[in-house]
Formats: C-alpha cells, sequence, structure tokens
C-alpha cells in the first residue's frame, strides 16, 4: 500500500490502428485535435488538484493510443501543467509509452529534459512477417534503433512488450524472439498472450492461434529463459531485472490511490473507482463544458475491496501474506486459503509459512483458481 | 332422431400425404358443415404440432349432413385416424367405430406401405373399404396403374372408384355418393343395454373430459348414471350430442347406430380410455366390445429441466399433457447428475418426440433428456421377473439368470432396388429375415423380427436415407426373447453417472461406448484436472478417453488500471459455471448431455 498518489495520463492517439488492439485509440487526428485534446487534459488536472492541496505523487504513467505520436512538445507541457499542481517526489517514476516507428532522437531529447525516467515500448515480436501479420507498423530492425535511441538521449530503464500466440508462432520463433528481446538488455519485460478482443480486425479475421496447450508451453518456456537472464517474474505478465519492477502498475494491484486523466481513463481514489468516456471527442466537449464525462462510477463496499485485493495480489508472485492479509484487512485469510488448498497438490499453488502464491503454472489458469477464490469472498 | 338406415359411420385412410386430410377439408365444405371461409386448410388436424408435421395426432370426429340424389339427407359421421404407426392401436379403434373407410390411394404413388397396413386394420375391423384416386390433377397422375396395383396387391375391387384431386376439388361428391351406396347403415337396436365404444377423449377446462363415442347398442341419454366396463368408473351423463367442426351440438339422445360426445366432469382422461365400453350402470351390457387394451407405452426416457428449479413447472406441463393423453405416464425418479424429473413412457419415438416438443413450445421449458429405452424383463435369482425401463434398474450381472428383450414385427415396403441397401442394415440391428414377397413388379415387402430396442434410436432415418425416402416402415412389438443384455456405465473421474447409463446388446455396447465417450469429450471442456471419461460394464472398462487438464485460462493485462472489466470477465465466467452441472469433481455443460442424445441423428 503506496500513501502517494499515482497519476495516468491516457493519449488515444495511434499512427494507425493494430490489429488486435481494443483500447481506446484512433488513427483519426490532426494537430487540432491533439491541441484541443491537451488543453482537456491540463484543464482537468486543474478540475481536480485544487490550489491550496497537497498532492505528493509518486508515480507518473502516460499511456496510450501512443503517447510518442502525441509529440514531445505536448508531453512535456502536460507534465510541466501537473508538475505546477502536484510536488512529485525525488525519486518519481515517470513512465512514457512509444512505439518503435514515432519514437526518434527528437522525442526521446524532449521527453528526458521533460523528466521522463522510464520508457515502456512496444516490440511485441521480433519476426517481422508476425509483426506484419497483426497490423504493427514497425520492423524489429526500427525497434532495435528506437532502443539505441532511447538509450543514448533518454535513459537505460527501458521496458519492451513481447506479444505470445500469434498467428504462425512456434515455440522457435517465440523463443527467438525472448532471446532478440534480451540482447537488448532492457531492465523491464512484459509478456502477454494475444487475446482476440470482440469486434477488432483479428477477431473479425478468426486466424489459427497456437492452441492453449502450445501457448502455455510457451510462456512457461519464457518465464524460464528469462528468470536465467536476470528477469525474475514478480507479476502474471511482468518480469524485471532486481529493483526495476514498475512502481506504477504495482498501483494497481495492491489498491493503492492512482487518478487516470484523459478519455476512457480508470481510477481508484479514495475507495470509489470511476472512469471516463471513451469518446475523445466527448471527453473534449465534456472539459469544455463541464457536461458528463464519467461513464462508470463504482463505491466499492468492503467486501468489494477485499475480493479485489484478493484477485489483484493473487496476480503477483508475492502473493499474500495470511498476517499481512489481517493486519490491512482485520479479517482472517483461513476461508480463502482452504480454497487454494486443492490446487498446492496439482502444482498450481504454493504456501510457503503462511504466504500464499501462485506458480507460473498456476498464473497460466489464474482465472479459474482466482474465481474459485473468490466464490469464498461471496460467502463470507 | 335420425333413421337409422340413413347414417354412414366412416374413416378416411391413406399412406402419408396421400391427401386425406385435404380430402377431409372437402368433404366438410361441400356438405356446408364449414364455409370456405371457415375452413382454414385442413380442420381435422388442429393442434399446431400436427399441421407442421402434416400428421394427425389425435383422432376427432364430426357429424356432417348429406342431401344425396336419391333425395335423402344423410347423417355421415366421419372419424378421423392417426396416421403413424406409433399410434396404431387409436387407429383400430377408431376403425372399429365405423362400418366403412376410405381409403385414399395417391395417383401418383400407388399403394405404399402405410396404405396396406392402415387396409389390414380395417380389414380386421370389417370395415367395407372404398379406395378413391387422389392428385388426378397432376402431371404423373396415373390412376389406372394405381387402380391395377390396389387389386393386385390389396385384391380390393378398383375399376369403378372415384379419381378426384381433393385439393383442386374434383368430383368430390362421387365420394359421398360412393359412401352412402356402399357403406352399410349401422345396425343395433336403440332398446338394447348400452354399449358404446370409445374412441377418443380430450380434457376441456370448463367441462372436463369430453369423451368421443360410437353406439353400437342401446341410448344413451344426459341424466343416464353410465359405466366403463374395463375401468370401472362411474359417471352421470352431464350432457351428450353430435361433434361439429366448431364444436359440439347437445341433444336429448344418442341411439345405437351414432357418433357422438358426451361430458360427466370428468377429471381425468385414465377413467375413460381409448376402446373401453361405456354402458349403463343400471342396465349394464352383458359383456364388454372387444378389442380393448390399456394403454401401454413402449419407449421409456428420463426428461429434466435444464434449470432444476423448473421442476414443478415441469410436472405441471406433464400433467397438463396426460389430461389428453392417456397413453403418456410419467413418474418422478432423480438422477445425480440431472437433479428430479420424472421417467415418461410413450407408444413410441414419434409420440415421445410429439411430447418433449409441446413441452418445449407451449410450456417453455428447456429439456434435457436421457437416452430412451424400451421395457427389458429380468429374471433374477430370487425368482422375480423385473421390467426395467431405466438402465439405473438394471439388476446385478450376478443377480440374473435371463434378460430378456423386445422384439417387434417389422414391415418394410420399398422398391426392390433398395432391397440391397435394407437388407445389411437390418442385419446389422440384429434384425431376423421372415420374408420378402413381391406385392408387384416394383415394390417389394420385407418382414423382419427387429430387436425394438434397433428400431427406436435411429432405425427410421436410417432407413430413409438408404432408400432415398422410398421405403415406409410399420412395426408392432411381438415378443419378448432372450438375449445377451448387459449394462453399460459411463464414469467420469472414476464417479459414475447414472443419467448416461445404457442397457444394449453386448456385441453392440462397445461401439455405441466408444462414440458416447467421444462425444462427451468433445463436449466437456477442460477442468484443472486431466478428466478421463470410461465407459464400463461391471468393472471393465470398454472404452477411455480423456479431456486434458485446462493449462492456460488467464487475463494477460490490466489495461491501464481498468480491473472493473478484469472483475467483469471473471464473474461472466462464474455466470458460466453457473450452467455446467457438477458431476462428482467434473463440470459438465448441459450440451454434452444433448449431444450424447443426439448421437445417432449424425
Amino acid at each position: 500500500m503506496n500513501g502517494n498518489l499515482g497519476v495516468y495520463f491516457h493519449i488515444p492517439f495511434c499512427r494507425s490502428k493494430c490489429a488486435y488492439c481494443d483500447f481506446c485509440s484512433t488513427s483519426q487526428w490532426d494537430d487540432k485535435l491533439m491541441d484541443a485534446y491537451l488543453e482537456a487534459l491540463i484543464r482537468q488536472l486543474g478540475d481536480f488538484f485544487l490550489p491550496g492541496g497537497s498532492y505528493t505523487v509518486d508515480t507518473v504513467y502516460i499511456g496510450g493510443g501512443t503517447p510518442s505520436v502525441f509529440g514531445g512538445k505536448r508531453l512535456a507541457k502536460l507534465l510541466k501543467a501537473l508538475e505546477k499542481r502536484v510536488s512529485l517526489t525525488r525519486t518519481c517514476e515517470i513512465t512514457v509509452e512509444v512505439n518503435p516507428e514515432s519514437a526518434d532522437k527528437a522525442l526521446f531529447k524532449q521527453l528526458k529534459s521533460a523528466g521522463v525516467n522510464r520508457i515502456s515500448m512496444g516490440v511485441q515480436t521480433a519476426d517481422d512477417a508476425q509483426l506484419r501479420r497483426i497490423g504493427r507498423i514497425h520492423s524489429f530492425e526500427k525497434a532495435k534503433e528506437a532502443v539505441e535511441l532511447c538509450r543514448k538521449y533518454c535513459t537505460d530503464n527501458l521496458s519492451l512488450d513481447l506479444i505470445y500466440g500469434l498467428p504462425g508462432q512456434t515455440m522457435e520463433s517465440w523463443l527467438s524472439s525472448v532471446e532478440a528481446i534480451c540482447a537488448l538488455a532492457p531492465k523491464h519485460i512484459s509478456c502477454y498472450a494475444l487475446k482476440l478482443e470482440e469486434g477488432t480486425p483479428l477477431w473479425r479475421e478468426n486466424p489459427v492461434l497456437p492452441d492453449d496447450d502450445i501457448q502455455a508451453d510457451m510462456y512457461l518456456a519464457a518465464v524460464e529463459v528469462l528468470a536465467g537472464k536476470g528477469y525474475a517474474q514478480y507479476e502474471i505478465s511482468n518480469f524485471a531485472q532486481r529493483g526495476f519492477r514498475s512502481r506504477h502498475n504495482s498501483r494497481y494491484w495492491d489498491l493503492s490511490d492512482y487518478l487516470g486523466f484523459g478519455c476512457a481513463a480508470h481510477s481508484f481514489y479514495g475507495g470509489k473507482r470511476f472512469s471516463f468516456t471513451s469518446d475523445i471527442h466527448a471527453y473534449i466537449a465534456g472539459m469544455n463544458g463541464n457536461a458528463p464525462i464519467v461513464e462508470e462510477a463504482d463505491e466499492l463496499a468492503f467486501n468489494d475491496r477485499v475480493g479485489e485485493f484478493v484477485m489483484l495480489a493473487l496476480r503477483t508472485c508475492d502473493g499474500i501474506d495470511e498476517n499481512a492479509f489481517y493486519s490491512r484487512w482485520k479479517r482472517e485469510f483461513t476461508p480463502f486459503a482452504k480454497r487454494l488448498e486443492p490446487y498446492i497438490a496439482s502444482g498450481h499453488v504454493k504456501n510457503d509459512a503462511g504466504r500464499w502464491y501462485l506458480t507460473p503454472e498456476g498464473f497460466l489458469v489464474s482465472n479459474a483458481i482466482i474465481g474459485d477464490v473468490l466464490d469464498a469472498v461471496c460467502q463470507e | 332422431m335420425t333413421d337409422r338406415s340413413k347414417i354412414r359411420n366412416f374413416s378416411i385412410i391413406a399412406h402419408i400425404d396421400h391427401g386425406k386430410s385435404t380430402l377431409a377439408d372437402r368433404l366438410l365444405e361441400l356438405t356446408e358443415s364449414v364455409t370456405q371461409r371457415e375452413l382454414h386448410s385442413q380442420m381435422l388436424d388442429n393442434m399446431e404440432l400436427e399441421q407442421e408435421r402434416g400428421i394427425t395426432i389425435k383422432a376427432r370426429a364430426v357429424t356432417m349432413y348429406y342431401k344425396a340424389q336419391d333425395g335423402e339427407t344423410y347423417e355421415m359421421n366421419l372419424i378421423d385416424t392417426p396416421g403413424h404407426v406409433d399410434f396404431n392401436y387409436e387407429v383400430s379403434r377408431s376403425l372399429a367405430a365405423c362400418e366403412g373407410a376410405i381409403l385414399v390411394v395417391d395417383s401418383t404413388q400407388g399403394v405404399e406401405a402405410q396404405t396396406l397396413a392402415n387396409t389390414y386394420l380395417a380389414l380386421d375391423a370389417n370395415l367395407e373399404i372404398l379406395p378413391v384416386f387422389n392428385k388426378i390433377d397432376l402431371p404423373a397422375a396415373d390412376p389406372m396403374t394405381a387402380k391395377q396395383e390396389v387389386e393386385d396387391i390389396i385384391g380390393l375391387p378398383a375399376a369403378d372408384a372415384p379419381e378426384i384431386s381433393a385439393k383442386m376439388g374434383i368430383n368430390i361428391p362421387a365420394v359421398l355418393e360412393d359412401i352412402v351406396a356402399n357403406v352399410p347403415a349401422p345396425e343395433g337396436d336403440p332398446s338394447a343395454p348400452l354399449q358404446a365404444l370409445i374412441f377418443d377423449s380430450q380434457y376441456d377446462p370448463y367441462v372436463g373430459v369430453i369423451v368421443y363415442f360410437r353406439i353400437k347398442e342401446g341410448t344413451m341419454r344426459p341424466g343416464m348414471q353410465v359405466k366403463m366396463m374395463a375401468t370401472g368408473a362411474t359417471y352421470q351423463v352431464l350432457e351428450c350430442g353430435y361433434l361439429e367442426p366448431f364444436g359440439m351440438r347437445k341433444c336429448d339422445e344418442l341411439v345405437a347406430g351414432e357418433v357422438g360426445y358426451f361430458t360427466a366432469s370428468i377429471k381425468d382422461v385414465h377413467d375413460t380410455q381409448v376402446g373401453d365400453t361405456i354402458t349403463e350402470a343400471a342396465r349394464p351390457a352383458s359383456e364388454a366390445l372387444p378389442g380393448y387394451r390399456p394403454a401401454q407405452p413402449m419407449v421409456y426416457c428420463g426428461i429434466y429441466t435444464e434449470d432444476g428449479s423448473k421442476y414443478p413447472d415441469l410436472r405441471d406441463a406433464l400433467e397438463k399433457l396426460q389430461l389428453n393423453d392417456a397413453s403418456l405416464t410419467f413418474e418422478p425418479e432423480s438422477s445425480v447428475a440431472l437433479g428430479f424429473g420424472f421417467r415418461c413412457g410413450f407408444l413410441g419415438m414419434l409420440h415421445m418426440e410429439i411430447i418433449q416438443e409441446r413441452l418445449e413450445r407451449e410450456f417453455d421449458l428447456d429439456l434435457i433428456t436421457t437416452l430412451p429405452s424400451v421395457i427389458y424383463k429380468v429374471d433374477t435369482m430370487a425368482g422375480e421377473t423385473v421390467d426395467v425401463d431405466n438402465p439405473h434398474n438394471y439388476p446385478d450381472p450376478g443377480q440374473i439368470t435371463e434378460a430378456r428383450e423386445p422384439y417387434a414385427k417389422v414391415s418394410i415396403i420399398a422398391p426392390p432396388d433398395y432391397v440391397g441397401n435394407i437388407m445389411p442394415m437390418c442385419q446389422e440391428r440384429r434384425g431376423e429375415f421372415k420374408d420378402m414377397q413381391y406385392l408387384d413388379t416394383h415394390l417389394v415387402e420385407l418382414h423382419y423380427q427387429i430387436p425394438l430396442n434397433e428400431i427406436i434410436y435411429d432405425f427410421f432415418d436410417a432407413l430413409k436415407a438408404r432408400t432415398k425416402g422410398y421405403a415406409s416402415l410399420d412395426y408392432q412389438l411381438s415378443e419378448y426373447r432372450p438375449s445377451d443384455l448387459v449394462k453399460v456405465d459411463l464414469l467420469l473421474n472414476g464417479d459414475q453417472v447414472d443419467a448416461l447409463s445404457f442397457i444394449a446388446h453386448r456385441e453392440k455396447a462397445y461401439a455405441r461406448a466408444r462414440r458416447i465417450c467421444e462425444k462427451l469429450k468433445e463436449n466437456i471442456p477442460r477442468q484443472m484436472f486431466e478428466v478421463p471419461i470410461q465407459a464400463a460394464i461391471g468393472g471393465k472398462v470398454i472404452a477411455r478417453e480423456t479431456v486434458k487438464a485446462m493449462r492456460k485460462d488467464v487475463l494477460a493485462k490490466c489495461y491501464g488500471g481498468d480491473i472493473t472489466r478484469k472483475k467483469k470477465l471473471l464473474e461472466k465466467q462464474k455466470e458460466g459455471k453457473k450452467k455446467m452441472r457438477s458431476l462428482g469433481t467434473v463440470q459438465v455443460p448441459t450440451e454434452a448431455f444433448m449431444a450424447v442424445l443426439r448421437l445417432d441423428e449424425e
């Protein structure tokens, strides 16, 4: 639990939309729209962080979409506006997502001078044919160049994303992608399974994907290879060298407060979850005219909070410590432990002196396990 | 009261689709029993399902008045008959209420299996059979050949029989004149003790059961105490009268020779079974009319609701259907796999399908049904004979001295070209060939003894498929024969699933067990552990499949802290889980049961 605040900005613009993506982003934009959007973001900052208030922020994350498309200047302006209203801690983690095709020397220089100290880049795979297949508009070579530029002009604190289970991907090609990424020596690696989200072009195309068994093997192989290269797993999809876990993402997982600005941004603040409209124009119009932009708002009852905590904590390698659980929630972990216990024999769950956590095999079927455990929350 | 010599009681019999219902419509129209406007096509088939399937499920009767060319007005009682092998007994009772039958023959098709089967039934009832040749408006019509067939195959004079088109209304009066001239007037003494044959009954929520009958002897009047001679039920007649296309017309008395209805606030159709004899309680007839047989189901299956909480609704629905259907039986049963349901008995597969469809359609129930089964007779060491209609009750093999299964006498009529396809198929189904007769140069009739169990699943469909639909089938239960039967149990992860057990001949058990295992494998989603699917006879496993353990069920990414979405996905999964049935440690979707049931349709 982190007593400070995390801030998220959503930048819903991309040069072109990937075939598998169902996040809020558009490739239909011009400078005018971006300027209006920036203005709306800054206005929302002002609406939230009132003068005279005292806010300490220790993680900032600018995600998308493709923030690099937004341009270094606008990103710098946005961060400046934030700094005016809150105090950033000295060690504040400031991450910006970039894509290889929109990352150049100038951008990295601008980001560095704006205080950005962590870059997250979507590389996805080292196989150019697979990149084209899923609608990525960069080559692996281009990604390598972007990584070099980032190191030289911005920061060494790089996180690279990979996707497994791509159409046409084999175990061999997956492992060579993992090797190739490791060769770029990032501090942090995320590995996601491709999911065909309803309504996306790839979903409509419904391609043949490696089957679940192969995907499971790909995942387990990656966990092993990455561990061997010094990237310890710390969450279902995340791996880091010592000291380089994503502090911002960790907020999501331990129910710390975070505020999201921009369209489709989600927040958890003061026990409430809320999110804003995913329509860019409605968001801008809302910020200009005080029209309602809140799409969902949900005050979490105690049970819901416990449930979310269990759900999220079991997705991390640290898992849940019985004693820590009790001191935070004043509630015994026993009923949940009972649900977890049957999975020990099958190798999905471990219990080390009261610390319960899922193994990589367990992560692979975490929906079933966590679903089971959450039944215990409902029955409490 | 009508002069008895002016009464004609008749049925129309035909092979399916030869135009029985259309002819009935025309007769009603011509006798002005209904106007054109009222006549929505095929008046007598008034259940929605019947119209869709083009078969008559429940018999109906109607009284018409026809002014004949001799200047006299005749009371014409048309008694409709069901047209499927499942309902042979009902057909025979309807025919027993008549003196004559019109045999409709399609001029483009000639004699077919049911033409013959129905003719035999009519001959059994000593009816005067009047062939008419229908569909003469069609280019392919060949009434001369059809007539020749009727004379050669059935042995009925047909040369002067009316050639008609029921659809186009051609030559219909000739049919009515034929009836007047050739169907004998009924006999019987109005002053004799009452003897009336029940040929149908129907439950009406306002007046109770409406009993349809034909008076053979005596007279029925309102107020009379009547007794059903087989069931022993006694009632006071509240109302009696004639049947009309749109309801009923009361009268003061019905006499020997007439067809009509009575009501008596009867709550239960089982009291007034088809084939039973109505007599006067105070002055009973010395004996009942011959031919009564209690309604006897031949095929059984378990019926459950998909949603267990709908069990009471299912009971209500079955009770309502039973009000009108004395041949439907049901008893509560419970299954570990499916919860509470009913073991239901049917006359045959069509009857079963009709009931299932009506339950789903008219009562909006989602059903799970178990594999249909026949009744096996099992002699035990204890010296008892057990009737087994549910595999669950099959005695332990060690206790069995002899097991017997029902055989049916099967008649198949088809063009000779298909004999080569039909014979291996009957062989495969353990059929015992009896004989084969050429009805004429282009029709052959095959007789077999086949275990009923082999007929109920897919026999008819398979037969149609192998003969391009040209073959027709008739069967009736003939005898029980000793048989090498085994009960096959299905096990999921070592736990027996009672609803999937089945009884089969040993030779058939293996292939069937294998197919069921395969089907289950296709339909059971992966679980957290490997699930063996086994079929076993006693302790011996005869087939095995494995559902591999689930390896991947994970939400990869929390986009920008969108926890809500993740939570919703988990909740949605939980909803999906609710639709599963927990069988021991295994979650099984209801589709898996359906798939096993549909095994034979592929």
